[in-house]
């Protein structure tokens, strides 16, 4: 329940898979772009966003095919070299969606896959979070999903808040709300 | 239709820098609510062919029942959408009455809705109600102090002002030696900085 307002949540679950419909369904022609009727035929090709699959699933409407981020290829790709692949264009919220796919897809190989690009991409993102300098860093942060983004940002915080403790820095800081206000109207 | 524009809010609002606020988005707001409508109105047609071919609501599964179930998914998620748009913008507003005080600047009172100022309003007195009757100011010492006096440099003009144990005259530029709980809604909005060494 405490997802319910959780905004990454909700966007996630905004990606579009292909479904195949088991049953018709009446007047719900904009669905389907080719519908001719307002209605969706039964054994039609929709896309869906992901919450309307899961949900139709459940009630056993449809059958869910597979997002095309988890595909071969991109399978292939991060056998071949995980710290590489841009993870973010294919799908932002990568492992969250293949956590809920799973189960929808029936297919049992997603969570070892999802496990070990993780596990190939963390040693990455931990090392150079916590050494790189601004310069070096920019290159490969757009390759990141947003829940790898969150954990780079973390450990970032973390290196910026002991380096400042270290030298003794100002802790009283003024409101960062008004600090971008304020750039924005010089 | 079908949830497609009540992300847009989501997006808006998850591309702004995080504790940042863009202005209330009444246009898409008001054109998803007429969307929930739309899909009302479609679940109760739908709904009614069924009872007139005279099947069992409960139990039939055909197409109008699926028909209606989509209608019925996208408002449950349009509602969703929306409830989360105002609860994070909710939140947002809380955060600010911690760090700003209890009078908002203006650039950002233009971009609250009517109900937001409201909800700002009433926030801060149930927050200075709890604090009268505890004798405490809760809004300071956000961070632990380890000294009672700091060095502030004044950066805007503020004049004269009553402090609890000085009066000084706050003019740009000017350097005073103020109690840290004095200065830090000062420095928090702004118009000073801490001094070090």
């Amino acid at each position: 329940m405490s997802r319910y307002f959780d905004i990454d949540d909700i966007i996630m679950e905004d990606k579009h898979s292909t479904v195949f419909f088991k049953v018709g369904a009446n007047g719900v022609g904009l669905l389907d772009p080719s519908a001719e009727t307002n209605r969706v035929e039964q054994g039609s090709r929709v896309e869906l966003p992901f919450w309307l699959a899961n949900e139709l699933y459940l009630r056993q409407a449809v059958s869910v095919n597979i997002p095309p981020c988890f595909n071969l290829k991109t399978r292939r790709e991060i056998q071949a070299d995980a710290a590489c692949v841009d993870l973010r264009s294919r799908c932002p919220y990568f492992y969250e969606l293949g956590c809920k796919v799973a189960p929808l897809i029936g297919d049992k190989t997603i969570g070892s896959f999802l496990l070990y690009a993780f596990m190939n991409r963390f040693k990455d993102i931990l090392s150079k979070a916590h050494s790189a300098a601004f310069a070096v860093a920019p290159r490969f942060l757009p390759l990141l999903t947003k829940e790898e983004m969150q954990l780079y940002e973390a450990a970032c915080s973390s290196m910026t808040g002991f380096k400042k403790w270290r030298v003794g820095g100002s802790r009283f800081e003024k409101a960062s709300i008004l600090g971008m206000k304020k750039r924005s109207s010089e | 239709m079908y949830g497609r524009r009540a992300s847009q809010l989501l997006k808006e609002l998850s591309t702004c820098e995080p504790g940042q606020l863009t202005s209330f988005n009444t246009d898409v707001f008001d054109q998803v609510l007429k969307e929930c409508n739309a899909h009302h109105l479609e679940l109760q047609s739908l709904m009614r062919k069924i009872q007139e071919e005279e099947l069992d609501v409960q139990t039939t599964k055909n197409a109008e029942h699926f028909g209606a179930v989509i209608h019925h998914l996208s408002l449950m998620r349009n509602k969703r959408c929306l409830m989360a748009y105002m609860y994070n913008r909710a939140q947002i507003i809380q955060s600010l009455r911690w760090k700003l005080g209890p009078v908002l600047p203006q650039e950002i009172q233009e971009k609250l809705n009517f109900s937001e100022e409201e909800y700002f309003k009433n926030y801060s007195a149930a927050l200075e109600s709890y604090a009268s009757e505890l004798e405490l100011d809760l809004t300071v010492d956000m961070v632990p102090p380890k000294d009672p006096y700091i060095k502030v440099r004044v950066l805007d003009d503020i004049g004269d002002v009553l402090l609890s144990d000085q009066s000084p005259n706050l003019a740009r530029h000017s350097i005073h030696f103020l109690k840290r709980t004095d200065a830090e809604q000062f420095i928090s909005q702004g118009l000073m900085e801490e001094l070090l060494g």
